[in-house]
C-alpha cells in the first residue's frame, strides 16, 4: 500500500506537504489512516493534529495503534494558525531523533474558522513550506472537499506543492503552487478601528502603554490570566515597535463580540514572513516577543508594508 | 537580592547586571525576592534564565513570589531549567 508520502513527486527537498482533499469519513480515514500505518510501520514518529471530531474518528480507527502517536486537537493546539508551526508542528518535528522521517497530520483550515481567521490560516500553510525546508518531514493537511467553500480549496492547491484529489490515492503535483504568492495576497490591510482606545507610546511611555491596555481590558470584560495575557502582549508588540518600528506607534483595545482586541501600529516593515513562527532556541537571548504572542493569543493578523505594520491580536472574554 | 517596579525595555541594564551579580558572587543558592516587581517582559525572563544557564553545577537561583507572567514565561520558553526555582511563598 502506499500513501501520500510514499508516491509524491520526486523532489530534492525531502520535505513533503500533500492536501489531502476528503467528501466523508470513509475518505478522511482512507487518506489518513494508512497514512499513520505506514509511519508507524516504519519506525517513524508521528502526530495528528486535527479538530476534535475528525480526532476520535482516526484515534478509533487506530484502535491500540493510537496509543503511539501524539494526538492533538487543532482547534485548541492550532487556534491561533500563527502557533502551529512552533507550538505544534516544529514542537512535535524538532523532538524526535534525527535520521528518521517524522509524519504529521495537521488540519489547519475547517469549515467554522471564520472569515477574521482565514487569511492568518491560509499564510500559515503556506509559510509551512519555508520554515521546513530540506526538512525530512511530512505534513499531510486534509482539506473537506465538500463544506469549506471554493476559494479554500483553490488556495489549498496553492500553499501545497502536491495534492491528493478526493477519492484517489496518490499525490500528483500542484500546478497552482506559488506559497509566496498567497502571503502576499493575504497581507491584508487592517482598516483602522476609531473608536477604541488609543494611546500613542514611545520608548518612555511603554510603561504607561501597557497599563492602559490593562485597564481597558479589565473594563472589557478580561480577567485572570488572559487579562495578564494581553498585558504580556502589549508589552511586546509596544517593545518591538520602539526597537524595531521606528521608535514609536500607537496601541489601540476595543472588544468585538466574544474577544478584546490590542493592536499595535507603527512605522516599520516586517521583512521575515517566518517572524514570530520560528520556536526559540534555548540559548537564543532575545527575539521571543512575537512568538510569545503567537503562543497566547486566540489569533494575530499581521498587515506590513510600505505604509508600517500592523499587528491586532485577540484574547477570549 | 530584592528587586521592585517592572522589568521592560527600561530597566534591563540594571536587571542584567544585577543578574550577573547573582552569578558572580558564587552562592549554592541565591535568592530573589520579587514581590514587589510587578511586571517582567519576556526579554526580562530570558536574562534570567540565561543567567541560571550560567550557574555552575550544585547552584540554583530561587525566584520568589514573581508576577504571574514571569511563571508563564519561563513554564513557556525554559520548561526544565534545573537551576532555576519559583517559589510562591
Amino acid at each position: 500500500m502506499s500513501t501520500a508520502a510514499g508516491t509524491a513527486a520526486p523532489s530534492t527537498d525531502p520535505f513533503l506537504h500533500p492536501a489531502l482533499f476528503y467528501r466523508d469519513e470513509r475518505e478522511y480515514l482512507d487518506g489518513t489512516v494508512p497514512f499513520v500505518r505506514e509511519g508507524l510501520a516504519a519506525g517513524e514518529p508521528v502526530a495528528v493534529a486535527v479538530p476534535g471530531d475528525r480526532l476520535r474518528i482516526v484515534r478509533d480507527a487506530l484502535g491500540a495503534d493510537a496509543e503511539t502517536v501524539r494526538l492533538l486537537d487543532m482547534r485548541e493546539a492550532g487556534r491561533n494558525p500563527g502557533r502551529i508551526i512552533p507550538g505544534v508542528l516544529r514542537a512535535f518535528a524538532d523532538a524526535q531523533p534525527a535520521g528518521r522521517r517524522v509524519r504529521i497530520i495537521g488540519e489547519p483550515v475547517w469549515a467554522g474558522r471564520s472569515a477574521t481567521e482565514y487569511p492568518a490560516c491560509v499564510q500559515h500553510e503556506a509559510l509551512i513550506n519555508a520554515a521546513f525546508r530540506g526538512r525530512t518531514v511530512t505534513i499531510l493537511c486534509p482539506y473537506d472537499a465538500v463544506r469549506l467553500p471554493g476559494h479554500v480549496l483553490e488556495d489549498a492547491h496553492a500553499t501545497h506543492p502536491t495534492v491528493i484529489p478526493a477519492g484517489s490515492r496518490p499525490a500528483r503535483d500542484s500546478e497552482a503552487y506559488a506559497p509566496d504568492a498567497v502571503v502576499a495576497r493575504y497581507n491584508e490591510p487592517l482598516p483602522l478601528v476609531t473608536d477604541a482606545m488609543t494611546f500613542p507610546f514611545v520608548a518612555d511611555s511603554l510603561p504607561d502603554a501597557r497599563h492602559a491596555a490593562s485597564d481597558e481590558g479589565r473594563r472589557l470584560g478580561l480577567t485572570g490570566v488572559t487579562l495578564q495575557d494581553l498585558a504580556l502582549a502589549t508589552a511586546e508588540l509596544t517593545t518591538n515597535s520602539v526597537l524595531h518600528g521606528g521608535g514609536s506607534g500607537v496601541l489601540r483595545v476595543w472588544a468585538e463580540g466574544g474577544h478584546v482586541l490590542c493592536e499595535v501600529r507603527d512605522e516599520g516593515r516586517m521583512t521575515d514572513p517566518l517572524a514570530g513562527r520560528r520556536p526559540a532556541s534555548r540559548d537564543q537571548r532575545g527575539g521571543r516577543g512575537l512568538l510569545m504572542v503567537n503562543l497566547i493569543a486566540d489569533l494575530v493578523r499581521v498587515h506590513t508594508g510600505d505604509g508600517g505594520t500592523a499587528i491586532r491580536c485577540w484574547f477570549p472574554r | 537580592m530584592r528587586a521592585a517596579g517592572e522589568i521592560g525595555l527600561a530597566t534591563h541594564m540594571i536587571w542584567e547586571r544585577a543578574l550577573e551579580q547573582a552569578v558572580r558572587e558564587g552562592e549554592a543558592v541565591y535568592y530573589l525576592e520579587l514581590s514587589e516587581v510587578t511586571f517582567v517582559d519576556v526579554a526580562g525572563a530570558g536574562a534570567l534564565a540565561a543567567a541560571a544557564g550560567r550557574l555552575g553545577d550544585g547552584r540554583r537561583l530561587v525566584v520568589r513570589r514573581p508576577p504571574p507572567t514571569l511563571r508563564r514565561v519561563l513554564e513557556t520558553f525554559w520548561p526544565d531549567l534545573p537551576t532555576i526555582e519559583v517559589s510562591t511563598s
